[in-house]
């Protein structure tokens, strides 16, 4: 196992342990840092699959998801993302790939998946240290502690079944405002809202 | 500078990859030249990271590791970074020359170009709009929503200035007349979730800052 050494951590930064194993398979294609990332997020990535009915190319999507790693991972930059945030990002990007292949007709679709969803830290032409990147996560982890139950619900259907508004007020048989308000006030605590005009 | 974007829930959907790809491109323009949506969208994916991990566990056979190990064994070396900077998701659907595309005049000061082939299996109707600098379009609503990203020039309405890269959605609430500025033509690209009706004497006809 690579050794996580919290000296060593703060010595480079905020860096946190998975982002330090994401960073070494992106510069040495250290294959023990990228098991360890492997045992950490392959079952959180086959859950995600089975969570919206994916459940018969769950494998495949993490074996999907972790190839992408493999090969984007030179380009993975600890100051513009967390490995957690990065690795869902992929899951998420891959899981529509699949889904957009599997749909697919007859004509191509001119544009890619990525072209539309992006990697965060990929081609971008923003300064790299963004402490708001940095403090990004931590701060949803910190911010979701206090957050009722019923927000999380909301929040979870969206992003793990992938339903939208209206099919999660169906599905709790609540008014389809009721579930806007409910990830209102939750995106007021992450202070994802903002005032729309003037910004 | 941007200065109407879209809303959180809607960033939330688009965070969570459960838009149509109409919809996930409006945002995806907006995001390109509005680093204070990126940076909302950055916490958005945190917040999936955080949900992804929240979630019960289930376990993945260490078969799946050396089925992944056999591909990347495989793998060319790792390119040391991209060549260049890919061309964006517009140019690629619509080349780089907005004004040179085979427009349909429509009455008066608007043009229009139904683009929704460009996205087969969708169900949205997607359409780019041109209205001449300084052109007026007729007296509208709409008949179901209406989400619009500026490609070029600035148009105002009853609701402000809307410049390039703004993001608006209007609705069946939404009356409005709007004018481009003067400068250039104001191109905008709009999906549609249902065809607009017209209010005005004129109706039947018209088009896209109606339809």
């Amino acid at each position: 196992m690579t050794t996580l050494d919290p000296q060593n951590s703060r010595a480079e930064g905020r860096k946190d342990p998975w982002s330090q194993l994401l960073v070494k398979v992106g510069k040495n294609q250290d294959r023990q840092a990228y098991h360890a990332l492997f045992e950490h997020f392959a079952p959180q990535i086959k859950y995600y699959a089975m969570a919206n009915g994916m459940s018969s190319h769950a494998e495949e999507l993490v074996q999907e998801v972790f190839v992408s790693i493999w090969r984007r991972s030179c380009l993975y930059d600890w100051r513009k993302a967390a490995a957690s945030t990065w690795i869902f990002t992929i899951a998420r990007n891959q899981r529509i790939d699949m889904l957009r292949k599997m749909q697919r007709t007859s004509a191509e679709m001119p544009v890619e998946t990525e072209d539309l969803w992006q990697i965060p830290g990929e081609n971008e032409d923003e300064p790299v240290t963004s402490l708001h990147r940095l403090m990004s996560e931590r701060r949803v982890r910190e911010s979701l502690k206090h957050l009722p139950e019923e927000q999380i619900t909301v929040i979870a259907k969206v992003y793990m079944e992938h339903k939208s508004h209206q099919m999660v007020a169906n599905e709790l048989d609540i008014p389809l405002g009721t579930v806007k308000s409910r990830v209102r006030l939750a995106l007021n605590k992450l202070k994802v809202i903002l005032q729309d005009q003037n910004v | 500078m941007t200065h109407h974007h879209p809303d959180g829930l809607m960033l939330m959907e688009y965070s969570a990859g459960n838009l149509s790809e109409p919809y996930a491109l409006c945002i995806r323009l907006h995001l390109d030249k509005c680093a204070h949506c990126r940076s909302r969208v950055d916490t958005l994916d945190s917040l999936g990271a955080v949900m992804m991990e929240q979630q019960a566990q289930v376990t993945v056979s260490e078969s799946v590791f050396d089925r992944i190990m056999s591909r990347i064994d495989d793998d060319t070396p790792l390119p040391a970074k991209p060549a260049s900077r890919p061309r964006g998701a517009l140019s690629k659907l619509l080349g780089d020359d907005l004004n040179g595309l085979p427009w349909k005049r429509q009455l008066g000061d608007v043009s229009v170009l139904d683009i929704t082939d460009r996205f087969p299996g969708q169900q949205e109707q997607v359409v780019l709009q041109k209205l001449c600098a300084g052109g007026k379009a007729p007296v509208h609503t709409h008949r179901g929503i209406e989400t619009t990203v500026v490609l070029q020039g600035a148009f105002a309405d009853n609701k402000g200035v809307f410049n390039q890269w703004d993001f608006v959605i209007l609705g069946p609430e939404d009356e409005h007349k709007p004018v481009a500025l003067e400068g250039d033509d104001c191109i905008t690209l709009s999906v549609l979730s249902a065809p607009l009706k017209l209010t005005g004497t004129f109706t039947r006809l018209l088009n896209p800052f109606i339809r």
